[in-house]
């Protein structure tokens, strides 16, 4: 039943998705949201929040492994998030990290498939100091060639901390069987081989910094005890003479899927089958009803609310872990779901049961009092999520990468009050068909019976 | 200049206390806020897997989840999440060595309906078959895919403290043991409920904006609990380390984890806690870049994700930025954690890490560095309590060691410290001269001969260091393991249990 990290639920966490999903009367975000667009296109975005003497200060970057469109540099942008942690002539890496220190605050890096993100949580009395060393980096990045090659071994480190989870395989195999054109086909985390060979791009590391780290394609969020109109004097002083240039890059769009797709991986050990599917689903959409119906039939189907739940691991037991999600991208991507088996004989089975509880809402509209319940459950969930500055932050960055504009979270909110029961009938109808779907196993091969004889 | 954050002694901007409530023998805490809209509630039983009787281990933890994670005597399962489900509210259950935590958290607007279920839960727990079934699995699971075969680190670091404790009530996984599983009936978990789920047993911790009269009636209702025994079971001694002794766990991986640590003396609730803690954070502040293990073996060398020292448990340390409350020992051990490096690295790394400790206590630390790790942590602890629920929990935390607030002692602990007492610290408390190491690794034979060895092992980069490293690294490559005694455990066996 937990919501959280637990022990239990170790691979669940890496699923686990941030909904915000606000079904509340008037605009679901209680914050007032305070905007300012630099003359260079940099957009500076401020939440004043109840949190004395804290703040966090986010840098987002609208860029992500989404944009690693180069064949063999799958795993670049989150590289580069490394590279960022590197110094200036201002500020060495060892100077940047003795000013975060004196701060006392909380600074790191993440990416995933549409963004780079930069935060650090600290003292407001530090805010511009925080401006200072931030906007050193994003507009004066300088790092060696060997020190280029030396984080590049820190990256493959992580890789080789990820990868004793069966998790990286099974992604990696379902993105390379949904999608043959577009970026999503790869992991944020890269390949190996091309991890590998990341100390030879210095050259296309300062290209890549030159394309992407300008001002137009860089938003800050500060959430916390802050003052808009000082953050945007400050934003101006220190972000006001950044060349613009940003150059998007040209990502190929993926083209319909015309079959069902489906593999296998052996694990080297004994483990509890795993299965992993990815439906195709639409992009991010805050101005039609398809991304909050999606968002409502992950619950429908897969919360721990939901009939098919109960059946396989509350009654059969058939499986001890179920999750499925639709995620947030700027481009269509997937629903996917993730079961984790008790035995792999009983694969058909649970195959089945997803199949039969997809077959019954495509037949039989959901009735008004269940998805008023999962209405209330979103509706709370956002309200009890907003509980730091800093998860604040995480909600309305999440809007300014999708779409810019930090006022989706409310227009995302409104298609949750519109969703209907026929919504979900018609979205079930177009999203879960075979011909869309790739599906993953991952398993210990069982030994070969012996030879008899001999 | 120090700088600090505006909300020191935050737990000052609320009504907070500690005590017993009258005609209870439930220990509460409480810290009222007001104008939240959150209640957070926290139920933390003195009972963990330290009462799992020998041959039945994992009995606490299966306990807990059969309350907590599991239907009651006045409906299933499946009911129960379907009331909880509206609410967005849930039921946690974390059994670790000492204590297990049930808890939620909920709008206010749900609070008379939230704890009506959290009451009916620790009070009347079903005991169904079906989910005695579902509960055991999940944690055999839990040991058999998750620590064995999925996740690398976790694996690592479990297997250090059953080193490290080895014949002691800690010694095992909070999980249990494969076997000890095995072997327990669900009268074995009936017959731990009612001995060890007891108002004596139970600290409760309520914080938020919750009414008025909230409180002494949540209280009047949990003392339909057995009074029970009030006192702590003794803890014997942990073993004695004596030397560099290795464990190899060998199993089909692309990397080798590195772990070693030793038991020490103290807990938060010794005064030396806090001179450590600032030598412990300017040795390896966790999934920082401050500590000098940090910057040496990752940003210096790159030789993998992160590396961090610890003073004591840290919960899931893989998935958690700062401490994780409510996990509280008595006794407490110093840890060294090398993330995942690759195969070609990992006697550079064990010997680099090695390396750091002895410079720590050679050197101690200087007045700059003690001071701007003294300044930081007085801030950056305040960040470890931004929300209610993590208040709460360090401050029952702080009634389990006998404390003041944790967060507040740091700030005034910290404040008044001085370089010798740190210096003294690191003198008392940290020595590399024995640990028990931890290596999780394919080919134990072959890394195990190349310790004893002792060969000088370059480290392979990618591209020459800095001048200063590359001299440094001269001291670090024929740096002598030493090692005294080697283990090698498959993977399969760990966790195992029986005879």
């Amino acid at each position: 039943m937990s919501k959280k990290y637990s022990r239990l639920t170790v691979l669940g966490a890496v699923l686990a998705i941030m909904l915000v999903a606000p079904v509340a009367a008037d605009e679901i975000f209680p914050y007032a949201v305070h905007e300012h667009e630099l003359g260079n296109g940099f957009r500076v975005v401020t939440v004043p929040y109840d949190s004395p003497g804290t703040l966090s200060y986010i840098l987002i970057v609208r860029t992500g492994s989404r944009e690693e469109v180069e064949p063999g540099h799958s795993g670049f942008a989150h590289f580069f998030e490394h590279m960022m942690f590197r110094g200036t002539e201002k500020y060495s890496k060892d100077e940047y990290n003795d000013v975060v220190k004196r701060m006392g605050a909380d600074t790191n890096g993440f990416t995933s498939d549409d963004r780079t993100v930069y935060y650090i949580v600290g003292p407001s009395a530090e805010l511009e100091t925080m401006m200072d060393i931030e906007s050193d980096r994003f507009i004066n990045l300088t790092y060696t060639e060997d020190d280029f090659k030396r984080e590049a071994l820190a990256v493959l480190g992580e890789y080789n901390k990820n990868i004793s989870s069966p998790f990286l395989p099974l992604f990696e195999r379902v993105r390379e069987l949904a999608f043959t054109k577009h970026t999503y086909g790869h992991t944020t985390m890269g390949y190996l081989d091309d991890i590998k060979a990341m100390p030879s791009y210095y050259e296309y590391s300062l290209g890549f910094f030159n394309r992407f780290y300008r001002p137009e394609n860089v938003i800050l969020l500060v959430v916390g005890d802050a003052d808009p109109a000082r953050v945007n004097e400050l934003a101006e002083r220190y972000y006001g003479e950044w060349e613009a240039g940003y150059q998007a890059a040209k990502i190929p769009a993926e083209p319909a899927q015309a079959a069902p797709k489906s593999s296998h991986i052996d694990w080297g050990g004994p483990i509890a089958p795993h299965l992993m599917i990815g439906y195709r689903t639409p992009a991010f959409s805050e101005s039609t009803v398809e991304t909050a119906t999606l968002d409502i039939i992950s619950q429908l189907l897969f919360s721990e609310s939901a009939p098919l739940y109960k059946k396989l691991v509350v009654d059969e037991q058939w499986v001890d872990q179920l999750f499925g999600s639709y995620n947030d991208h700027r481009d269509p991507y997937l629903f996917l779901v993730f079961a984790r088996l008790k035995s792999a004989d009983l694969l058909p089975e649970v195959e089945a049961a997803m199949g039969e509880a997809i077959a019954d809402l495509k037949q039989n509209p959901v009735d008004a009092e269940r998805l008023e319940r999962i209405k209330s459950n979103l509706r709370y969930t956002f309200a009890m999520g907003l509980d730091s500055p800093q998860s604040v932050a995480l909600t309305i960055s999440n809007f300014l990468v999708l779409t810019g504009n930090p006022q989706s979270v409310n227009r995302v909110y409104e298609q949750y009050q519109k969703v209907t029961a026929e919504d979900v009938q018609r979205i079930v109808r177009e999203v879960f068909v075979d011909s869309g779907k790739s599906s993953v196993t991952l398993s210990f091969p069982e030994p070969a019976p012996a030879a008899a004889g001999g | 200049m120090r700088r600090s954050i505006a909300v020191l002694a935050l737990v000052g901007l609320f009504g907070f206390s500690c005590s017993g409530a009258p005609e209870s023998a439930i220990e509460t805490v409480t810290l009222a806020s007001p104008e939240s809209p959150l209640v957070a509630l926290r139920l933390m039983f003195r009972t963990g897997s330290i009462h799992d009787p020998k041959g039945k281990e994992g009995l606490a933890a299966l306990t807990g989840l059969m309350v907590g994670e599991a239907g009651t005597a006045q409906r299933g399962y499946s009911d129960l999440i379907d009331q909880l489900y509206p609410m967005a509210a849930a039921i946690d259950v974390v059994t670790d060595r000492e204590v297990t935590l049930i808890s939620g958290e909920i709008h206010r607007e749900k609070l008379d309906e939230y704890a009506a279920l959290l009451q009916e839960v620790v009070l009347e727990p079903g005991f169904g078959e079906s989910d005695f079934t579902r509960n055991k699995e999940q944690l055999k699971t839990y040991l058999t895919t998750t620590l064995r075969a999925s996740n690398d680190e976790l694996l690592g670091l479990e297997t250090l403290q059953q080193v490290l404790f080895a014949g002691h009530p800690y010694a095992h996984a909070p999980e249990g043991t494969v076997a000890g599983l095995d072997a327990i009936t669900l009268d074995d978990v009936k017959a731990f409920y009612r001995d060890h789920y007891t108002q004596a047993n139970l600290m409760l911790g309520v914080a938020g904006g919750y009414p008025e009269g909230f409180l002494d009636s949540l209280v009047s209702n949990l003392s339909k609990l057995p009074a029970g025994v009030s006192g702590t079971d003794e803890l014997p001694a942990p073993p004695a380390v004596d030397g560099r002794d290795f464990t190899i766990v060998e199993k089909p991986t692309g990397s080798v984890g590195i772990h070693f640590g030793y038991p020490i003396a103290i807990n938060r609730a010794h005064p030396d806690y806090f001179p450590l803690m600032v030598a412990n954070s300017f040795l390896g502040e966790h999934r920082t870049f401050h500590g000098r293990l940090m910057q040496q073996l990752r940003g210096k060398r790159g030789l993998n994700y992160g590396d961090y020292s610890y003073i004591e448990f840290y919960f899931a340390p893989p998935f958690t930025d700062t401490p994780t409350p409510n996990v509280p020992r008595r006794q407490q051990y110093f840890s060294v954690w090398v993330r995942p490096v690759v195969p070609n690295t990992a006697h550079f790394a064990l010997r680099n890490a090695i390396y750091e400790v002895e410079r720590l206590i050679e050197q101690g630390m200087t007045q700059d560095e003690f001071e701007l790790t003294r300044d930081y942590l007085v801030n950056y602890s305040k960040l470890w309590a931004q929300t209610l629920p993590d208040r709460l929990g360090f401050l029952m935390d702080s009634q389990f060691y006998g404390t003041d607030y944790f967060i507040d002692e740091i700030d005034q602990r910290l404040k008044s410290l001085t370089l010798e007492e740190v210096n003294a610290a690191i003198a008392n408390y940290i020595q590399a001269d024995s640990f028990q190491a931890v290596l999780v690794t394919a080919g134990a034979g072959e890394v195990q001969a190349y310790l004893e060895a002792d060969q000088p092992s370059p480290m392979p980069y990618n591209a020459p260091p800095e001048a200063d490293v590359a001299a440094e690294d001269k001291n670090i490559e024929g740096l002598p393991v030493n090692p005294d005694s080697f283990t090698i455990v498959a993977v399969d066996k760990m966790f195992q249990g029986g005879s």
